[in-house]
């Protein structure tokens, strides 16, 4: 049995990503945050994600046009088998 | 209105890492719930968010009152209330601790959660200790149960840190 507005720790992991995006309701909201008060568990998962998503942002997408190519080719002859 | 707001070390809010200055209004465009605003505690949602930092907040403006908090536009740190210290907190989880075993120690099943809890306590995890001890009364007593033991506990933080009950 639960409390009705109750979050568990894999709820929270669902709801982590709409979370960091601001995309929970008010009510949703709070309880993700009551969540992390208590549960020092998902209160390091969210850590982490934004320091992973901070990271990830800082990272160049251009490949070497050369790399780009040899890489397109290695995908190419994966899915041909 | 005299408020409450927990930060983390060093004052800072708690989910934003918003760097609080004390004694100066900090405003946000407007108050909305959750996503803009000051956010701050009653007494009475004291238990509900434990932190390491214990201030004590005059709020202005427009202050919605919710369920578990109040929001506001504008507000400012005013004391930092000095009896909540790392001793205060450990004998806070104390408390929840004696109220578990009062409350669940003698019934099957539901007696594992006063070790649960004085585990909690034991390796300073008091927030957990605090829930762990409604979930033990809400499950003896139904819903009713988790918000009184809510309440006992925010009634016990005023008394041990000298706060106005008035504003439970």
């Amino acid at each position: 049995m639960r409390l009705e507005r109750e979050l568990a720790c894999n709820e929270i992991v669902e709801l982590v990503t709409a979370y960091l995006e601001d995309a929970l309701t008010p009510t949703d909201r709070e309880r993700f945050e009551e969540h992390l008060v208590f549960c020092d568990g998902c209160g390091t998962y969210l850590e982490q994600m934004r320091a992973t998503i901070q990271l990830t942002g800082r990272l160049d997408d251009r490949l070497e046009p050369e790399l780009e190519q040899r890489l397109l080719e290695a995908f190419r002859g994966w899915q041909t088998g | 209105m005299i408020a409450y707001k927990f930060l983390d070390a060093g004052g800072l809010g708690p989910f934003t890492g918003f760097p609080w200055p004390v004694g100066e209004w900090v405003e946000a465009p407007r108050a909305d719930p959750c996503r803009q605003g000051v956010h701050a505690c009653r007494v009475r949602d004291l238990p509900l968010w434990l932190g390491d930092e214990l201030w004590e907040i005059e709020l202005a403006g427009d202050v919605i009152p919710q369920e578990r908090k109040v929001v506001a536009v504008r507000g400012r740190l005013t004391r930092r209330v000095d009896a909540w210290t790392p001793d205060a907190a450990r004998e806070f989880g104390r408390y929840c601790a004696r109220r578990t075993r009062e409350r669940v120690g003698f019934l099957p099943v539901l007696s594992g959660f006063v070790g649960d809890v004085d585990r909690f306590v034991a390796a300073g995890r008091i927030p957990i200790a605090g829930f762990a001890a409604a979930r033990a009364a809400e499950l003896r007593d139904g819903a009713g149960g988790y918000e009184q033991e809510r309440l006992a506990q925010a009634s016990w933080l005023a008394g041990r840190l000298g706060l106005d009950e008035r504003l439970l």
